[in-house]
Formats: C-alpha cells, sequence, structure tokens
C-alpha cells in the first residue's frame, strides 16, 4: 500500500513540478476558460437577471471545455515524449500511474476553477464563495469529470485522430456529472434547502465512486503495449 | 462449419417467420385503440426495437469484458456487430418514438429522461464506431473498444437517473400506474399478445443479424490477413 | 361516453415506413459490405497466385 502511495505520489509530484517549470498546461487552460466566459458574456447578454440562472451553466461549461483542453495535453505529452513507455517500464502498479494523472488533472482543474470563480465574482459584482456548497459541488464534480476524463484521454492519446476524439469520447459519458453540478450549483448560488439539492450530490458522489472504480479496473488495458 | 450454416439458414427463416407474424398481428390482429386510433400500433415495433437495441449494448458489454478476459479476437466482432445493431434499432427507437409522439403529446421532441437517453446513448456508441476508426492495430482496437464499451453501458443508468430528477411525461405502459400521463393505455389481452410476438420476432431479428454481422467481420478479418500476406 | 379514435393513419404509415425503411437500409449494406468483402478477397487470392 506504501509502495502504491510513494508511485502515485510520484507521478503527480512529476506533474506539477513539470507545470511548475513550464506553466503551459494551466496557462493555456486558464486563458481558454477566460475567453469562454467572455463568449457567453456576449453570446448570452448576461444581465443582471439572466445570470442568475445561467450562472452554473456558464461555470460549467467553462470547466468541461477547459478540462478537455487540459486532459488532452497532460496525457499528450506523456505520449509524445515517450514518458508513458517509460512510467510503464516502472516497476510500479499500473493503476497507481492512473491514480497519480487523475490527481494531478484534478490539480489543474481545480487551479483553473480557484481562479475563475473569483474573476468571475468580480466580473459580474457577485459573490460565488457566499456559498461553501458551491465548492464542495465542484470538487465532486471535477473528481468524477477527471476520473472519466484521464482514461479516455490515455485512450484518445493512443489514437489516430487524438485532437478531435477526446471531446466526442468524453462528453456524452459525463453528462450525468454535468446536469447534477449544474442543478446543485444553482441550488446553493439560489440558497435553496439542502433537501432540494441532496439528490443531486448524491448522484455526482454515486457517479465518482462508479466511474473512479470503472476506470481503476480498465485502465491497465488501455497502456498495455 | 457446414451444419452451423444449416443452423443460420434455419434461424433466418424462422425470424422471417416470426417478423410476418408480428407484422400481420399489429396490422390486422390488434384493435385500433380507442383515442389514440392507428399511430399506437407503432407501439408494438416501437418498443422491441428499443429492446433490440439494449439487447445488443448488453451484448457488447458482454463481449467486451469476454474480450478483456480471453483476448479472443472473435468477442471484438461479437462487441462491434452486436454495437452496430444496437446503434441502428436504437435508432428505429427514436425516430418512431418522435413520430408518434407528434400527434399524441402535440410535439415531435421532449426533453424526456427516456428521450434524452435513447439520444445520448446513440451518441455513446457513435463515439464508440468513431474511436475504432482512428485506431489501425487491430488487437489495440478491440481492446480499446471493449474498453469504451464497458464505461458507455455504465454511464446510461446514470443519465438516465439523472434526467429522471427532472418530471417524465413518458408513458410507462407495463406496470406504470399513472393514467395522468397523456398517451398511456392499458392493453387488451390482443394488444398484450402482438406485444409479446413483436418482442419474440424482434429477438429472433438480432440473433440472426448478429450472426451475420459476425461472419461479415470473420470475413473483413480474412481479407485483412490476405493483404498482410501480401504485402510481406 | 363512446369517442371516435382519432386519425392518425398518416404517422401510423410514416412510422412503418421508417422501421422497415431502415431495417432494409441496414440489410442492404450488410449485403454490399459482404460483397465488396467477397470481391476484395477473390481480387487478393488472385494476386496471391500470380507471386507464386
Amino acid at each position: 500500500m506504501s509502495a502504491f502511495l510513494r508511485a502515485m505520489g510520484a507521478v503527480v509530484w512529476k506533474d506539477l513540478a513539470a507545470e511548475l517549470r513550464s506553466r503551459e498546461l494551466i496557462s493555456s487552460m486558464l486563458v481558454f476558460a477566460l475567453l469562454v466566459i467572455l463568449i457567453f458574456n456576449f453570446a448570452l447578454e448576461l444581465d443582471a437577471s439572466a445570470r442568475a440562472n445561467v450562472t452554473s451553466g456558464v461555470l460549467w461549461v467553462t470547466f468541461v471545455f477547459a478540462g478537455t483542453l487540459g486532459l488532452n495535453r497532460s496525457l499528450a505529452i506523456e505520449k509524445d515524449r515517450g514518458c508513458l513507455d517509460g512510467l510503464l517500464l516502472a516497476p510500479v502498479d499500473r493503476t497507481a500511474i492512473y491514480f497519480g494523472k487523475a490527481a494531478a488533472n484534478l490539480v489543474f482543474i481545480l487551479v483553473v476553477a480557484a481562479i475563475v470563480l473569483p474573476v468571475y465574482s468580480v466580473l459580474y459584482n457577485t459573490n460565488l464563495f457566499a456559498q461553501p456548497g458551491v465548492l464542495l459541488v465542484i470538487l465532486l464534480g471535477a473528481e468524477g469529470y477527471t476520473a472519466v476524463g484521464t482514461l479516455l484521454a490515455t485512450m484518445a492519446v493512443q489514437t489516430r485522430t487524438r485532437d478531435i476524439l477526446l471531446p466526442i469520447l468524453l462528453f456524452p459519458v459525463v453528462i450525468p456529472v454535468l446536469v447534477a453540478a449544474v442543478k446543485a450549483t444553482s441550488g446553493y448560488l439560489q440558497a435553496l434547502p439542502l433537501d432540494e439539492i441532496r439528490p443531486w450530490l448524491n448522484l455526482l458522489v454515486t457517479y465518482d465512486l462508479v466511474f473512479t472504480a470503472a476506470a481503476f479496473m480498465v485502465f491497465e488495458y488501455v497502456v498495455e503495449e | 462449419m457446414k451444419a452451423r450454416s444449416r443452423v443460420l439458414l434455419g434461424l433466418d427463416v424462422v425470424t422471417l417467420l416470426v417478423m410476418a407474424a408480428a407484422t400481420y398481428m399489429v396490422f390486422i390482429y390488434a384493435p385500433v385503440e380507442r383515442t389514440m386510433g392507428l399511430v399506437q400500433k407503432v407501439f408494438y415495433f416501437h418498443v422491441a426495437a428499443g429492446w433490440t437495441g439494449m439487447l445488443g449494448f448488453l451484448a457488447a458489454v458482454v463481449a467486451g469484458i469476454a474480450y478483456l478476459a480471453t483476448r479472443k479476437s472473435s468477442w471484438d466482432l461479437v462487441g462491434l456487430g452486436a454495437i452496430e445493431i444496437g446503434l441502428v434499432f436504437a435508432l428505429i427507437n427514436i425516430i418512431t418514438g418522435s413520430i408518434w409522439a407528434r400527434p399524441i403529446w402535440n410535439t415531435w421532441w421532449t426533453w424526456d429522461p427516456r428521450l434524452t437517453t435513447a439520444t445520448i446513448m446513440e451518441l455513446v456508441y457513435a463515439a464508440y464506431l468513431m474511436l475504432r476508426q482512428g485506431i489501425e492495430d487491430p488487437e489495440r482496437r478491440a481492446r480499446f473498444g471493449a474498453v469504451y464499451a464497458i464505461v458507455g453501458f455504465i454511464s446510461v443508468p446514470l443519465t438516465f437517473f439523472s434526467i429522471r430528477i427532472y418530471r417524465t411525461i413518458h408513458p410507462v405502459v407495463i406496470g406504470g400506474g399513472d393514467p395522468t400521463v397523456s398517451g398511456s393505455f392499458s392493453m387488451t389481452p390482443a394488444m398484450g399478445a402482438t406485444f409479446g410476438v413483436a418482442l419474440v420476432a424482434f429477438s429472433f431479428l438480432f440473433a440472426s443479424l448478429l450472426w451475420h454481422r459476425i461472419r461479415l467481420g470473420q470475413l473483413g478479418a480474412q481479407v485483412e490477413q490476405l493483404k498482410l500476406k501480401l504485402m510481406h | 361516453m363512446e369517442t371516435t379514435p382519432a386519425n392518425t393513419l398518416g404517422y401510423f404509415i410514416a412510422g412503418y415506413t421508417v422501421i422497415f425503411g431502415t431495417m432494409l437500409v441496414y440489410l442492404v449494406s450488410l449485403v454490399v459490405r459482404h460483397r465488396n468483402l467477397m470481391q476484395e478477397k477473390r481480387m487478393l487470392e488472385d494476386l496471391e497466385k500470380e507471386k507464386k
């Protein structure tokens, strides 16, 4: 168990250290996320009345799109530099590599969220931090998203059509996360009673558990060579 | 091999007969429903097609697991065939549902859980075919296909529940107790018999199509091998 | 309270046209793919014989 954690920690650390040096992943995700918000601003006329209803939708679409960019890049780097093969040659459990990559991707999305939320709050003069529940939803949603996303991105980067394939593979299977996260976020933002939010939280937790377990079980089949 | 193709021929004949019987029952035998009129008869093959689609996707996930466990390429042919057939019948299911909904719900489309889930399912398996197209190595194609078939199949019930939490207007004909849902009806014995025969007919149709599709896949694999042999 | 059924014959016909039409298209696609593969197989086998 401790060997497993050490291997996983090493993968996470490798990704974070590389990112600290180059900053290419988070910076591109971040700029992209801000651009998406900007586009929504003009496409949806985000005035005060419209915003109340669509804020959570805009936020989640932003995270999902930026997340796709990050996932694709994160695994493409591994593939192109031959790191994936190197990692696989290392005498560690393959699933430790999966959890390491997934955790690093989760950190990237959370960092982007940590910057997007205050920026959005300032731009639209609201306080998204007023309800701590929102942060919980983001954590749960991002976990489910990266759990599946890391698995599918690992497959996508090994195909001929890798640049276009990831969203096509990923979006139809993360719809439950998106629906539940959007509804739960807007529930918290509108300060609805917990009873109305709980079904969505339950769904998010179920999704996280089911897909983390499933990805954990099948990951070794997508990296063998 | 000879005996096997004779069994297949037998299956084809049986399938044709049951399909003919089911069609006869739908068109002639089943009574016309009191309020909805003839369009209600679309229901029989609409549900049967949905059933066939689900059979296909279920068979694909079983074949996917079997492939990962045994690495026999024949399981991959089963999985691919099942998904292809599933896609065709799920599409029939969605379109006929839409045609039925137009006069009954007065709209071609609503964002009801079943409709939405069926459509998302169609997209999942379309993505499966695109994934396969992007991979040249047959072994990797089979492996990734199996993994995606499993992941996609697990997502379907979660998608359904995520949309279910909104209220549904889709009638639940079997075992549903809510008569206020627009377009629901209770089945007379003649309707029930027709429905049963349609389900049996489509199950035979699925088995027979899948078998043919697997044979097509085997032929394709032979051609691939011949090509490889010639190149060296 | 005997109501006459709504006249939905057009939708009924459309529905079954789609059902049988789509199944027919799929069957034809199976046949066409089979024929193409057989043709390719024969061609490849001829090539193989020439090579020897």
